[in-house]
Protein backbone atom coordinates (compact mmCIF):
# COMPACT_ATOMS: atom_id res chain seq x y z
CA UNK A 1 0.00 0.00 0.00
CA UNK A 2 2.79 2.43 0.96
CA UNK A 3 4.61 1.48 -2.23
CA UNK A 4 1.50 2.29 -4.26
CA UNK A 5 1.10 5.65 -2.47
CA UNK A 6 4.76 6.42 -3.06
CA UNK A 7 4.51 5.72 -6.77
CA UNK A 8 1.29 7.79 -6.97
CA UNK A 9 3.01 10.80 -5.42
CA UNK A 10 6.00 10.45 -7.75
CA UNK A 11 3.80 10.14 -10.83
CA UNK A 12 1.72 13.16 -9.75
CA UNK A 13 4.98 15.07 -9.37
CA UNK A 14 6.07 14.07 -12.85
CA UNK A 15 2.71 15.14 -14.29
CA UNK A 16 3.17 18.48 -12.60
CA UNK A 17 6.68 18.77 -14.09
CA UNK A 18 5.48 18.13 -17.62
CA UNK A 19 2.42 20.37 -17.19
CA UNK A 20 4.56 23.30 -16.07
CA UNK A 21 7.45 22.77 -18.46
CA UNK A 22 5.51 22.17 -21.67
CA UNK A 23 4.45 25.85 -22.17
CA UNK A 24 8.16 26.81 -22.16
CA UNK A 25 8.34 25.75 -25.81
CA UNK A 26 5.48 28.10 -26.77
CA UNK A 27 5.65 31.80 -27.67
CA UNK A 28 3.95 33.20 -24.56
CA UNK A 29 5.35 35.99 -22.38
CA UNK A 30 8.06 35.47 -19.75
CA UNK A 31 5.67 36.08 -16.85
CA UNK A 32 3.09 33.62 -18.18
CA UNK A 33 5.69 30.89 -18.50
CA UNK A 34 7.27 31.81 -15.17
CA UNK A 35 4.00 31.42 -13.31
CA UNK A 36 3.26 27.96 -14.67
CA UNK A 37 6.87 26.90 -14.29
CA UNK A 38 7.43 28.01 -10.71
CA UNK A 39 4.14 26.51 -9.53
CA UNK A 40 4.66 23.24 -11.34
CA UNK A 41 8.36 22.85 -10.52
CA UNK A 42 7.81 23.58 -6.84
CA UNK A 43 4.71 21.43 -6.35
CA UNK A 44 5.94 18.70 -8.65
CA UNK A 45 9.28 18.43 -6.91
CA UNK A 46 7.59 18.47 -3.51
CA UNK A 47 5.25 15.65 -4.57
CA UNK A 48 8.25 13.61 -5.76
CA UNK A 49 10.05 14.19 -2.47
CA UNK A 50 6.95 13.20 -0.48
CA UNK A 51 6.85 10.05 -2.60
CA UNK A 52 10.47 9.40 -1.62
CA UNK A 53 9.63 10.10 2.03
CA UNK A 54 6.97 7.38 1.95
CA UNK A 55 9.43 4.97 0.35
CA UNK A 56 12.47 5.73 2.55
CA UNK A 57 11.17 7.06 5.91
CA UNK A 58 14.51 6.78 7.72
CA UNK A 59 15.93 9.59 5.57
CA UNK A 60 13.30 12.02 6.80
CA UNK A 61 15.70 14.75 8.04
CA UNK A 62 17.28 15.13 4.61
CA UNK A 63 13.96 15.04 2.78
CA UNK A 64 12.30 17.54 5.11
CA UNK A 65 15.31 19.83 4.53
CA UNK A 66 14.83 19.42 0.78
CA UNK A 67 11.09 20.20 1.10
CA UNK A 68 11.77 23.37 3.09
CA UNK A 69 14.52 24.61 0.79
CA UNK A 70 12.35 23.87 -2.25
CA UNK A 71 9.40 25.74 -0.82
CA UNK A 72 11.51 28.78 0.06
CA UNK A 73 14.09 28.99 -2.68
CA UNK A 74 11.93 28.12 -5.65
CA UNK A 75 9.26 30.59 -4.65
CA UNK A 76 11.74 33.40 -4.04
CA UNK A 77 13.54 32.61 -7.31
CA UNK A 78 10.26 32.93 -9.16
CA UNK A 79 9.67 36.32 -7.52
CA UNK A 80 13.18 37.58 -8.28
CA UNK A 81 12.96 36.48 -11.92
CA UNK A 82 9.59 38.20 -12.28
CA UNK A 83 10.88 41.37 -10.63
CA UNK A 84 14.05 41.50 -12.71
CA UNK A 85 12.45 40.70 -16.05
CA UNK A 86 9.73 43.36 -15.90
CA UNK A 87 10.70 46.54 -17.79
CA UNK A 88 9.07 49.40 -15.86
CA UNK A 89 11.00 49.26 -12.60
CA UNK A 90 12.40 52.13 -10.63
CA UNK A 91 16.16 51.93 -10.17
CA UNK A 92 16.56 51.69 -6.38
CA UNK A 93 20.38 51.84 -6.56
CA UNK B 1 11.84 3.36 -10.76
CA UNK B 2 13.85 3.24 -13.97
CA UNK B 3 10.79 4.37 -15.90
CA UNK B 4 10.38 7.26 -13.44
CA UNK B 5 13.99 8.34 -14.04
CA UNK B 6 13.57 8.12 -17.82
CA UNK B 7 10.45 10.29 -17.53
CA UNK B 8 12.41 12.76 -15.41
CA UNK B 9 15.17 12.94 -18.02
CA UNK B 10 12.47 13.57 -20.61
CA UNK B 11 11.09 16.42 -18.53
CA UNK B 12 14.63 17.80 -18.27
CA UNK B 13 15.08 17.88 -22.04
CA UNK B 14 12.22 20.35 -22.59
CA UNK B 15 13.89 23.34 -20.87
CA UNK B 16 17.17 22.41 -22.53
CA UNK B 17 15.53 22.66 -25.95
CA UNK B 18 14.01 25.98 -24.92
CA UNK B 19 17.38 27.31 -23.72
CA UNK B 20 19.03 26.34 -27.02
CA UNK B 21 16.27 27.74 -29.17
CA UNK B 22 15.35 31.07 -27.61
CA UNK B 23 17.54 34.18 -27.78
CA UNK B 24 15.74 36.27 -25.14
CA UNK B 25 17.85 36.27 -21.97
CA UNK B 26 14.85 36.01 -19.65
CA UNK B 27 13.37 33.03 -21.47
CA UNK B 28 16.75 31.37 -21.08
CA UNK B 29 16.88 32.24 -17.39
CA UNK B 30 13.50 30.52 -16.99
CA UNK B 31 14.85 27.43 -18.70
CA UNK B 32 17.98 27.40 -16.55
CA UNK B 33 15.93 27.81 -13.36
CA UNK B 34 13.84 24.83 -14.37
CA UNK B 35 16.92 22.78 -15.27
CA UNK B 36 18.53 23.60 -11.91
CA UNK B 37 15.52 22.47 -9.89
CA UNK B 38 14.96 19.33 -11.90
CA UNK B 39 18.56 18.20 -11.83
CA UNK B 40 18.84 18.67 -8.07
CA UNK B 41 15.65 16.69 -7.47
CA UNK B 42 16.98 13.97 -9.77
CA UNK B 43 20.25 13.85 -7.81
CA UNK B 44 18.19 13.43 -4.66
CA UNK B 45 16.09 10.61 -6.13
CA UNK B 46 19.06 8.69 -7.54
CA UNK B 47 21.11 9.16 -4.37
CA UNK B 48 18.36 7.84 -2.11
CA UNK B 49 17.69 4.89 -4.39
CA UNK B 50 21.40 4.06 -4.23
CA UNK B 51 21.24 4.58 -0.44
CA UNK B 52 24.03 7.16 -0.69
CA UNK B 53 23.40 9.79 1.98
CA UNK B 54 26.26 12.10 1.04
CA UNK B 55 25.14 12.42 -2.57
CA UNK B 56 21.60 13.14 -1.38
CA UNK B 57 22.99 15.92 0.80
CA UNK B 58 24.78 17.32 -2.25
CA UNK B 59 21.43 17.33 -4.06
CA UNK B 60 19.82 19.34 -1.30
CA UNK B 61 22.71 21.80 -1.18
CA UNK B 62 22.55 22.28 -4.96
CA UNK B 63 18.83 22.95 -4.58
CA UNK B 64 19.52 25.90 -2.30
CA UNK B 65 22.79 27.25 -3.71
CA UNK B 66 21.78 26.76 -7.34
CA UNK B 67 18.66 28.87 -6.97
CA UNK B 68 20.55 31.49 -4.98
CA UNK B 69 23.12 31.80 -7.78
CA UNK B 70 20.35 32.22 -10.35
CA UNK B 71 18.86 35.02 -8.27
CA UNK B 72 22.19 36.87 -8.20
CA UNK B 73 22.58 36.35 -11.93
CA UNK B 74 19.12 37.80 -12.53
CA UNK B 75 20.00 40.90 -10.51
CA UNK B 76 23.25 41.34 -12.47
CA UNK B 77 21.44 41.02 -15.81
CA UNK B 78 18.87 43.58 -14.65
CA UNK B 79 21.58 46.09 -13.66
CA UNK B 80 23.50 45.53 -16.90
CA UNK B 81 20.29 46.16 -18.85
CA UNK B 82 19.79 49.38 -16.90
CA UNK B 83 23.32 50.55 -17.69
CA UNK B 84 22.98 49.64 -21.37
CA UNK B 85 19.64 51.50 -21.65
CA UNK B 86 20.72 54.45 -19.42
Amino acid sequence: MVNFLSYTCIVVGLVFWYWGTWPLLGQRSVLYKLHGLSVADTLGSMAIIVGLLLRIPQEWPLLVLALISLAIWNTVLGYVLAYCSTEDRGYDG
Amino acid sequence: MTLVLIAMIGALLIPMIEALRDDDIWQRMLAFASIATKTSVMILVIALLQDDRMMALVGVIILSVGNAALMLLAQIIRRVNDVMEG
